[in-house]
């Protein structure tokens, strides 16, 4: 497949360019020092009060945290500079280069950015997901374990969707920059199971912004509670989601005018 | 002949919202968004044969951008038909869009903090080139333009001028056969100009590649086309050989004379528009040349007559300030 191909040149491309600006992995470690640290904070702060979270125990919303991480890094060495840049691009009219080229314009605009320091939240992720696990007796069986990775693979694509649709409405609307500034704040709700939460926002973050199913579901699956039925919801929901994407995609493209140059 | 374009009636108008500045204004804009239709490219029609250079002119906003990026694919044409090495454009066909090419002066496409080299092999495997043939064209087009020290430096260490150059090569990598270069001389040095302009007509030469080239350089055109297409308000001007536009759109000729006792005043001739020493340019209705001239010959000494068109600056200044025509104001 050559797309793939592409795909793996462009990352390292993009591993090159960012071993320039070696800088931004102190900045980084120190982001994501903050970040957890603070995430851990809270954590100890509910748990002095209480044993267990609407079913959770401790080690198991460890677990939740550590996923959240996890994904929120995903998103942002993958996901999130290619669709902000994927905004900038319609807004400045320099999409045009990328059209030009006989590859999928879909892969082009989705595999263009790479922010690999980001990878410190993918490490610092998975590190506190393993010490969450660690402190659950019942430990993880390997069915468990597939169905985790793939709960994460299928979230990853529904996410990756939210943000190649939120990126082809700014073909009409300039200014999707509020948006993205909103999706940060939402996606900490990801720290919690949705369960916690009110049917509305349950909904919200499920169904409008998909972060039930990028980190509530794996922790599901990780922390053997997951049903079937939820899996299958899964897939179909990610199927609909990514084939709706695709066609918004291409319907957004015929309305790019791009800037006059 | 084989036609590597077509365009009939093609057309593109863009909604452009629009609104007084200021605070009131942008609020009530909110609520009700009024739109104005801009007629970019109005239902104009060519044919291009391959192996053609050919200069597309007009003043700024005039429409050309929009036109090549209508034949390469970026933009969907509002109405009409244009069809580039067979293919309808905007369909984006891999096919079509391996066999061109389209360089913006005013925009880059290499990585901007990496050497050139970097960013052809991200071509390489876009436009799916075999390596057996990516090098020796690579290197041949690095040669041509004489770029071999700037493809290892970061492109944004490059001057305007490098970084057009290394810009070329990156996009003929895959040897297209129809170029289109939108300006692709601008903001850069006569000898710079001079010498992407000999590669561009090398390049016509050893691939038999059809060009359409954008410039506001009348010495880009001149130097490339024997044909050119004048676009104004989006609409077709003129079609045809170059030598041909000042024909058609220029009423005067000019006559130079030299005169054996130097200088006279024959501003009963016609306008005098400039006295170099002891030549006369004089300026006279087209019609009246052979009747002056005659005229000129009897009545002075004249030791050398030359009558010519105007050159050609001139006669594309006179194009441009062409009003826009009747029928197509708002
Ligand atoms: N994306 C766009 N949205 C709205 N209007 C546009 C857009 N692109 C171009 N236009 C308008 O269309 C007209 C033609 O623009 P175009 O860029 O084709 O001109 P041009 O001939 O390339 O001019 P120049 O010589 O200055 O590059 C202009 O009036 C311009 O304002
Ligand atoms: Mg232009």
């Amino acid at each position: 497949m050559n797309a793939l191909r592409v795909t793996w040149l462009f990352f390292k491309v993009g591993v090159l360019n960012e071993l320039q600006y070696r800088v931004n992995f102190v900045v980084q470690l120190f982001q994501s020092a903050i970040a957890l640290t603070v995430g851990l904070v809270v954590l100890a702060l509910v748990y002095s009060h209480t044993d267990e979270l609407n079913g959770w125990s401790q080690p198991e919303l460890v677990c939740v945290l550590g996923i959240q991480i996890l994904m929120g890094g995903a998103i942002k060495t993958y996901i999130q500079p290619n669709m902000t840049r994927l905004i900038d691009d319609v807004r400045e009219g320099k999409l045009d280069y990328a059209l030009t080229k006989p590859e999928d314009a879909q892969v082009l605009v989705s595999v263009r950015e790479v922010r690999i320091w980001q990878v410190v939240d993918l490490v610092s992720g998975s590190i506190v997901l393993g010490v969450g696990l660690s402190e659950i007796s019942t430990g993880v069986g390997a069915l468990d374990a597939l169905a985790f990775a793939g709960a994460l693979l299928l979230g990853g694509v529904m996410i990756y969707c939210f943000w190649l649709v939120i990126a082809t409405v700014s073909f009409w609307v300039v200014n999707m920059w509020t948006v993205v500034e909103l999706f940060d704040g939402v996606f900490q709700t990801g720290r919690w199971p949705v369960g916690i939460y009110p049917g509305w926002l349950r909904y919200s973050v499920t169904f409008l912004v998909p972060i039930a199913f990028a980190v509530t579901v794996p922790a599901e699956a990780v922390t053997s509670r997951l049903d079937w039925q939820t899996l299958v919801l899964a897939v179909g929901f990610a199927a609909v989601l990514f084939t709706f994407t695709r066609w918004f995609w291409r319907y957004g493209l015929r309305n790019y005018t791009g800037a006059s140059a | 002949m084989e036609h590597a374009v077509r365009v009939a009636e093609l057309r593109k108008t863009f909604d452009v919202a629009e609104r007084e500045p200021g605070l009131k204004e942008s609020v009530k804009s909110l609520i009700r968004r009024r739109t104005r239709e801009v007629k970019a490219v109005d239902a104009i029609s060519f044919d291009i044969a391959s192996g053609e250079v050919v200069g597309f002119l007009g003043p700024n906003g005039a429409g050309k951008t929009t036109t090549l990026k209508m034949l390469s694919g970026l933009l969907y044409p509002t109405d009409g038909e244009a069809r580039v090495l067979g293919h309808i454009p905007s369909k984006r066909e891999r096919d079509f869009l391996r066999r061109i090419t389209l360089v913006m002066g005013n925009r880059n496409q290499l990585q901007w903090d990496l050497p050139a080299l970097d960013s052809y092999e991200l071509n390489r495997a876009i436009y799916r080139i075999p390596r057996e043939d990516f090098a020796p064209t690579r290197d041949e087009l690095i040669e041509l333009l004489d770029v071999g020290d700037l493809v290892r430096k970061p492109v944004r260490q490059l001057s305007l001028g490098e970084r057009m150059k290394v810009e070329i090569v990156g996009s003929l990598l895959h040897r297209p056969q129809v170029l289109f270069l939108d300006a692709p001389t601008i903001g850069l040095d006569v000898t710079m100009q001079k010498r992407i302009r000999s590669f561009v007509a090398d390049y016509n030469q050893r691939y038999g590649a059809t060009v359409l080239l954008t410039s506001h350089y009348m010495a880009d055109v001149e130097a490339l086309c024997q044909r050119v297409i004048v676009i104004h308000h989006g609409s077709i001007l003129f079609d045809g050989r170059l030598a041909e536009l000042a024909r058609t759109f220029t009423a005067h000729k000019t006559i130079e004379v030299a005169l054996a006792d130097g200088v006279r005043d024959l501003s009963a001739y016609g306008e005098i528009t400039q006295r170099d020493g002891d030549v006369v340019t004089i300026r006279v209705p087209k019609v009246e040349t052979a009747r002056v001239t005659a005229r000129l010959l009897a009545e002075q000494e004249v030791l050398d007559l030359n009558v010519e068109d105007p050159p050609i600056e001139d006669v594309i200044e006179l194009v441009f300030a062409q009003e826009r025509p009747e029928q197509r104001q708002e």
